[in-house]
This record gives C-alpha cells, sequence and structure tokens, in this order.
C-alpha cells in the first residue's frame, strides 16, 4: 500500500507515489548539486525536468493510474546520474582544467558517503554569503532560516556575529550538503485564528500553540486595553496599538510572517513542518557526541587537509603540464586559500558597509513612521477638511509603512530562502507606494494651497510714559503648564522651537519679533502688526484677526505674552506678530533676555522655501522684501540686556552692562530713581548674559565705526556688519 | 590506462560535431537526438545531453523556439545559428583532417 498525491510538476498535475516523488526529488537534488557551479544550471535543470514531465504525461497517457517508483527508476536509467555522465561531458566543454575538478568531485562525493561522523562544512549549495549559516543548520539539523535569524540578530546586538560569521567563513571548508532536516517554517492553515502563523511556529518548536498565540496576542491585549483606559481619561488619537512600541513591531512581525511563510498545503509540506522533534536536547546531545570524538576529528582534519594539499598541488602540477595554457584559473582556484580569505574579508567588509547603510535607512524610515505618530497633535492644525486627512493618513500608511513592511518582508525572505510563489507581491507593494506617493504630493500641493496669501493686521498703542524715561521690555514668563495628551508619545520639544508647546487644544507659537524704531513725537508707541498666511487673502486676514496677542505696561515694564495660542478649530497658518516699539529720542530701552524665547520664522510657498531667522536681524535687505509693506525702516539693531538710549542719530547703547552692583548704582545715579525696583523684580536680569557686547549698530553711517571699535569683543557682528556694509 | 577511459576520451571530443550536425539538418527536439544517435551506435546519455546544448545556446551556436505538444509540457526544439554553422564548418574541416591523417597513419604499412 503507497500513498498517492498530486504534485504540480512543470505545469502538470501528476499523481505520483509518495517513495517515487522523494525519488525523484533526490534526484533533481543530486543533479542540482552537479551543476552546482554550472552557469545555467537552472535551465538545464528546467529542461531535464520538462523531460520528465512529458515522459510522465506519456506514461500516463498509456492509462497507468501514477507514477511508480518503476517509472522514475526507469527515466533516471535513461538520464543518467551524475556520476555515470560527470566526466563524459567536462571535456566536452572545452574547458580542460574542469577534468581535474570533476575528479576531485567525484571523489569528494566519495569520501562523503563513506565519511559517517559529521563534520561542520559551509553549504556551498545553499548560501546567502558564505553558506555558514546553512552549514550550520545542516550541522545541527535544523532549518537554516533559524540559525540566519539568529546571526542577524547577534550580528545587532553587540556585533560578536559578525566575527564569528567570517571567522566560520575564512575556516570552514566548503562542501555540497543534502539539506539536512527536512524540516521548514510552514504556517499551519489547518489550525488557524488568523494566517496559522502561530501554529506554525508552535509546530516548528513543538510547542503548545497557545505559547506563540500569547506572545503575538499579549501586547495586543495590554495595548488595547491601556487605550481604552486612555480614552476614558484622556483622548484618544488614531491606532496606537498598531503603530506603538513593542506591540507594533509584534503585530508587523506577525504581517510579515503571514506573508513570508509558506502554507503547508500538501501531506509532505505538513510533514516538513513538523519533521523530527528540534530542541535544545537534541541540538546538545548532536553537539556533545561530537565533542566526544573532536581530537580525533582534529586529526582527522589535518591529514584530511595535508592530502587535500597535495592533491591539489599534484592537480596543479598535472594541468599546468598537460594544458599549460588553460591551467591557469584552475591553480588560481586551487592555489589561494589566502587569496580567498582575503577576498572574504573584503566582501564581509564592504556587505557590513551595505548592510549599516541599509539598516540606518530601515531605522530611519521607523523612526519616521513611529514619531509620525507625534505628527498627528500637529496635522489638527494644519489640516482642513475630510480630504486633506484622508490623503495625511494615506500618505502615512501607504508612503512610510508599506516600505518598512516590503523591506522586512524582502529581508525574511532572502533570509529563510523562502521562494517567492507570490510575484504579484512585489507589484502590490511598489503599486501601494506609488498611490501613497501620488498622496503625498496630493496633500503637499493642497496644503500649499492653503499658504498662498499673505495679510497682515495693525493694532497701534499709544504708551504712557514711563515715570523715569526708561522702558523694559520683557516677556511674562508664565507658567505655560499644559496637559499632556498622550502618555506614550508625548510632545517634549525644548524652547527653541517656534511650536513651544502642542497638545489637543491649543498650539503655541512665539514666532514674535521686536522692531525698534524712532519715535515721532515724545511718547512710546507699540505697533502690534500681526500677520498670517491663507489661502485666499480673505482667509488670510481672517487668520490674522484671529491671533490675541495684548501687550499690557505698568509704568516702566512693557510685558509681552509668551507668545500667542491657536485655538483648537483654528488653523496653523504660519502666524507671526511684528512689534513695532517707537522710542523717542532721549528714552531709555532695554530689552530682556527672555525676548530671546522668541522665534521667528517665515513660510513662504510663493520663493518655495521656508526661511527660519532665529532672532530678528534686519540687515539683509532681501530679508524683509517679504512685507515690503510694513514700513521697516529706521529700524535698529539691538542686543538683549542692554540698555540702548535713542539720539537723533539712532539707538546708541549706554555701553555699560548691569554686570554689578556699581554699575548698577552708576546707573542708578545716571537714570531716574525707581529704575532698580523693577530690576530686583527679576532677579535673573543682573546675571545673565554679563559679557554680552553692545556694538550701537546705529544707523547706516555709525555702524562701521562702532563696530569697529567693538571688533575686539565682537568679532563675528563686525565681521557680519562689514559684509554688509 | 584502462581502454573504456581512452575510448571515452575518444568520443568525447566528436561529441559536439555529432550534435551540430544532427541539428543542422534541422530542428530537434533533444530525445530524437539521442535516438539518432543511438541509432548511429554512438550511446549517450540524455542527461548529459541537456547541459551540452544549454552550454551551446548560451555560446549563440544554437537558438531554440518552443513547440506545443499534446503529449505533455511544450517542447524545445533547437536549430542552428550562423555562428554555429560557421563554428560548425570549423569542426567538419577539423574532423575531415583528423580522419584522414588517422586513417594514413593507421593503414600505413
Amino acid at each position: 500500500m503507497k500513498k498517492i498525491i498530486n504534485i504540480n510538476f512543470h505545469s502538470r498535475v501528476v499523481p505520483i507515489e509518495e517513495s517515487a516523488y522523494e525519488i525523484l526529488q533526490q534526484y533533481i537534488d543530486s543533479l542540482r548539486r552537479h551543476f552546482a557551479n554550472e552557469e545555467g544550471r537552472d535551465e538545464i535543470i528546467s529542461d531535464i525536468e520538462n523531460r520528465f514531465a512529458e515522459l510522465f504525461s506519456e506514461t500516463l497517457k498509456k492509462g497507468a493510474a501514477c507514477i511508480t517508483d518503476a517509472d522514475v527508476n526507469t527515466i533516471i536509467a535513461s538520464m543518467g546520474r551524475p556520476e555515470d555522465f560527470g566526466d563524459e561531458e567536462s571535456a566536452a566543454a572545452g574547458a580542460g582544467a574542469d577534468a581535474g575538478q570533476k575528479g576531485s568531485y567525484s571523489q569528494q562525493q566519495q569520501t562523503y558517503a563513506t565519511n559517517e561522523p559529521r563534520r561542520l562544512y559551509r553549504a556551498e549549495n545553499d548560501k546567502i554569503l558564505g553558506g555558514v549559516a546553512s552549514g550550520l543548520a545542516n550541522y545541527l539539523n535544523i532549518d537554516p532560516a533559524i540559525v540566519r535569524i539568529l546571526f542577524v540578530l547577534m550580528c545587532f546586538g553587540g556585533g560578536a556575529g559578525v566575527l564569528l560569521y567570517i571567522i566560520l567563513w575564512v575556516v570552514l571548508p566548503t562542501k555540497s550538503l543534502p539539506p539536512a532536516a527536512r524540516k521548514r517554517l510552514y504556517r499551519n492553515t489547518d489550525d488557524k485564528v488568523i494566517g496559522g502563523v502561530a501554529s506554525g511556529l508552535a509546530a516548528y518548536f513543538h510547542i503548545e500553540v497557545w505559547i506563540p498565540r500569547l506572545i503575538f496576542a499579549a501586547p495586543l491585549i495590554l495595548s488595547l486595553l491601556a487605550s481604552i483606559f486612555r480614552h476614558a481619561w484622556f483622548d484618544f488619537d488614531g491606532p496606537v496599538f498598531v503603530t506603538g512600541g513593542f506591540g507594533g513591531t509584534l503585530f508587523i512581525a506577525y504581517i510579515v510572517l503571514w506573508i513570508v511563510m509558506p502554507e503547508a498545503l500538501s501531506a509532505s509540506e505538513k510533514l516538513e513542518m513538523r519533521g523530527e522533534k528540534v530542541d535544545l536536547e537534541s541540538i546538545k546531545n548532536t553537539i556533545k557526541s561530537d565533542l566526544g570524538n573532536f581530537s580525533r576529528r582534529a586529526k582527522d582534519m589535518g591529514t584530511e587537509m595535508k592530502s587535500t594539499f597535495q592533491k591539489t598541488g599534484e592537480q596543479v602540477k598535472q594541468s599546468t603540464q598537460n594544458f599549460a595554457s588553460e591551467a591557469y584559473p584552475a591553480a588560481r582556484k586551487a592555489g589561494t586559500g589566502i587569496g580567498h580569505a582575503i577576498g572574504v574579508l573584503f566582501k564581509a567588509f564592504f556587505l557590513f558597509i551595505a548592510g549599516c547603510i541599509a539598516f540606518g535607512l530601515i531605522m530611519a524610515l521607523f523612526g519616521l513612521a513611529f514619531r509620525g505618530h507625534n505628527v498627528l497633535t500637529i496635522k489638527n492644525f494644519i489640516l482642513t477638511g475630510f480630504w486633506q486627512n484622508f490623503l495625511a493618513w494615506t500618505s502615512f500608511i501607504l508612503f512610510l509603512i508599506i516600505p518598512i513592511v516590503a523591506l522586512l518582508t524582502w529581508l525574511i525572505r532572502r533570509i529563510t530562502g523562502v521562494r517567492s510563489r507570490q510575484h504579484y507581491l512585489a507589484y502590490v507593494f511598489v503599486t501601494l507606494w506609488v498611490i501613497g506617493l501620488f498622496c503625498t504630493l496630493g496633500l503637499a500641493a493642497m496644503i500649499i494651497n492653503n499658504f498662498r496669501s499673505r495679510q497682515h493686521v495693525e493694532e497701534e498703542i499709544t504708551l504712557a510714559n514711563p515715570s523715569h524715561g526708561k522702558l523694559i521690555v520683557k516677556t511674562m514668563d508664565g507658567k505655560h503648564d499644559y496637559f499632556d495628551g498622550d502618555w506614550m508619545f508625548d510632545i517634549d520639544w525644548d524652547n527653541n522651537r517656534p511650536f513651544y508647546n502642542c497638545n489637543d487644544d491649543s498650539f503655541a507659537l512665539n514666532t514674535v519679533r521686536i522692531n525698534l524704531v524712532k519715535s515721532e513725537d515724545s511718547s512710546y508707541h507699540v505697533r502690534v502688526v500681526k500677520f498670517s498666511l491663507g489661502e485666499n487673502t480673505h482667509a488670510a486676514h481672517e487668520n490674522a484677526e484671529q491671533i490675541n496677542f495684548s501687550v499690557r505696561q505698568s509704568d516702566s515694564l512693557l510685558a509681552l505674552p509668551y507668545g500667542f495660542t491657536i485655538a483648537r478649530g483654528q488653523k496653523f497658518r504660519n502666524q507671526k506678530v511684528l512689534l513695532v516699539v517707537a522710542v523717542p529720542v532721549g528714552k531709555h530701552i532695554t530689552l530682556h533676555h527672555s525676548v530671546d524665547e522668541y522665534r521667528w520664522f517665515s513660510i513662504d510657498v510663493r520663493k518655495s522655501h521656508i526661511r527660519w531667522n532665529k532672532r530678528d536681524r534686519w540687515d539683509n535687505a532681501a530679508e524683509y522684501g517679504w512685507d515690503d509693506d510694513i514700513d521697516v525702516d529706521n529700524n535698529y539693531r539691538w542686543d538683549t540686556d542692554v540698555d540702548y538710549v535713542m539720539t537723533n542719530d539712532g539707538l546708541v547703547s549706554t555701553t555699560r552692562r548691569s554686570v554689578d552692583h556699581d554699575d548698577k548704582d552708576k546707573k542708578k545715579e545716571d537714570r531716574r530713581k525707581k529704575d532698580n525696583e523693577d530690576q530686583d523684580e527679576d532677579p535673573g536680569y543682573r546675571y545673565k548674559r554679563p559679557a554680552a557686547p553692545a556694538p550701537p549698530k546705529a544707523g547706516q553711517d555709525t555702524v562701521k565705526k562702532t563696530a569697529a571699535l567693538q571688533a575686539v569683543t565682537d568679532s563675528h557682528l563686525y565681521l557680519l556688519s562689514a559684509l554688509f556694509q | 590506462m584502462n581502454i573504456e577511459n581512452t575510448q571515452s576520451q575518444m568520443r568525447k571530443g566528436i561529441l559536439e560535431f555529432c550534435i551540430l550536425s544532427i541539428i543542422r539538418r534541422g530542428e530537434a527536439y533533444p530525445s530524437d537526438i539521442v535516438e539518432e544517435m543511438k541509432a548511429a551506435n554512438l550511446n549517450i546519455l540524455e542527461g548529459t545531453l541537456y547541459p551540452l546544448l544549454t552550454r551551446l545556446k548560451n555560446a549563440d551556436m544554437l537558438t531554440y523556439r518552443w513547440v506545443e505538444s499534446n503529449s505533455g509540457p511544450p517542447r524545445k526544439y533547437f536549430s542552428l545559428t550562423p555562428k554555429g554553422e560557421a563554428f560548425y564548418g570549423e569542426l567538419e574541416a577539423t574532423w575531415n583532417e583528423l580522419a584522414n591523417a588517422v586513417h594514413a597513419l593507421a593503414t600505413k604499412v
């Protein structure tokens, strides 16, 4: 009684006895090994298989119910076994040097057959780099994929794997190895919840099926629970359980395994899936029994190597004599152990570099994809309408997630050596990615459109004259406390960003700039100019009007808000506030260092770039080209924490810094009395940036002179000003 | 030095020439080539023929086309390329020289 299986053999369905199938498989494998060094190997094998298929269908036509062992053996006999036509065709190939090689090949076959105690080899027939992993797998009787994955893990976890691999690569001899335990990872579709991945893994490792299931499901359940709790207390934005941390990794791992692992369909595949028992015990036993006769094998290896060298030496000699012109390649092949090692090292080095680059790219993509979640909160302030949101999500998933999944799939396929059964997969990935690309472009176009038009609103405030002729401008460092919207992916930007605070309810900006100008009359004036972009003039105007930037004066102190917020429902359209402070002649002004926190940047889609200025330096004419309509004449360069006085010639520093108490006393005398009260309220004032030089770069004609005077202390500013003369 | 080895060496040298001369007469299917050679008392294993054909094809000596078959999968029919013709011509010349020389030497009294 024999089992009959149906195989798809060159797109013909062939009923065949399972034992006959085994024979056929072994025969094809032996051919594959024989032609391992042949250029057209796959074609030759395919031709021979084709002939088999033809003869099979002839047999079946004659009325046979199935292909039997005898049928297969007859065909193999007429085809000839590799050892039969071993040297018959080598001479026909024309390469005389081949003869020696083929001879050593059959010899190798013989030693393989007799040399029962197994040895570690590099597999030359099943390799990705040097065949080390599959050699090891053969030795340990496990799926090469497992060894490969372990190697990769070792490489990323400290780099020991790279070294080990290279050493083994150099040290181990190559040999064409028969596949070890016919055992592979399959998806077990007989027992599946989603894709049968977990039960396939369980079958492979002979563990209970619930273990891998729990491992896959636990983070998912946990994060789902977490999301629910968060939903109850906070707000919930987006599928965190997909993209978030460990759970997300396993989620993607499951998907990738689902794609990569072939389904166990036929009986033999199901057998392969279970295979023979592989556990730590059996691996230990294998190694133990081998270590037992290690010394003997070492000796064997020594003698074998000696004989090998002698043999190759003779070969070289012989082929040199016989085929003087053709011996060169053979000699090179046989005699360059060192050359081989160096070649291996170079190859490994380049692969290492390439691997590093690929790894970096993957990590960058990961980072983008996962940190992209942060953008979720910001996106509410940028995107408008259903279509933009839809496009944003589509581009996020297709443009960023798809390449990661594709890369992982490719990597794991490469590692496990799975023949891609589905060629369409690559097309699907590429198509989806291209769709993602178009979505991204469309989104960008739509967003840019929203930034097309610029408008501003002005508001003029006349300040009451401070009682001692000096105005101090500072921001009210309010406690800008905000509620963390997301405990895992909190936006944690330092203050050096224009968006100093962002959560679901408000989006705070500090794109503020302060200009100092000369006042027309004898009192201080403040002009607040609010800018905004929008898709049209009207929208831009509206956006500008919605900016809430209130300036407060209490005697000599001009208090500015830390920034302004964009409330929920409003959009970020590069809103900016320009504060023009007009100082009357003879009056003083100081800008507290807290205004350094202001960050000013302009988005200009018409010039298709984003300008990002640290602080206002009106020294480049091109820089304020964007708002020509604003009066920017007569504004002066200033530094923080420097006391300036307005003269008819412009703004001049009083050259004294508030460094210590002496200075302060002197200043007190010079200025009016109450001055220090304000300053005492602000303890940080005195000590902050004590060495800040103050070149009074006032007006076009004075700049050169004063800058030259200050050159020692402030050479870079000098260079700057000199450049712009 | 055994006799079989020498014989097979002798046969090997003319294998390509024989195959090319069969294909030269018209498109040929590999198993037909084997049959024809058997009939001419030149035994060759099919497994030896396929690699040889593939090598010749990769060297642009041969080309092939797929022909649908009613007894199984489509078959590859091989034919000579112009380069193959030239190659055959040279082999033929060499063969004639060899045959004459060998004949002359072997029959010399």
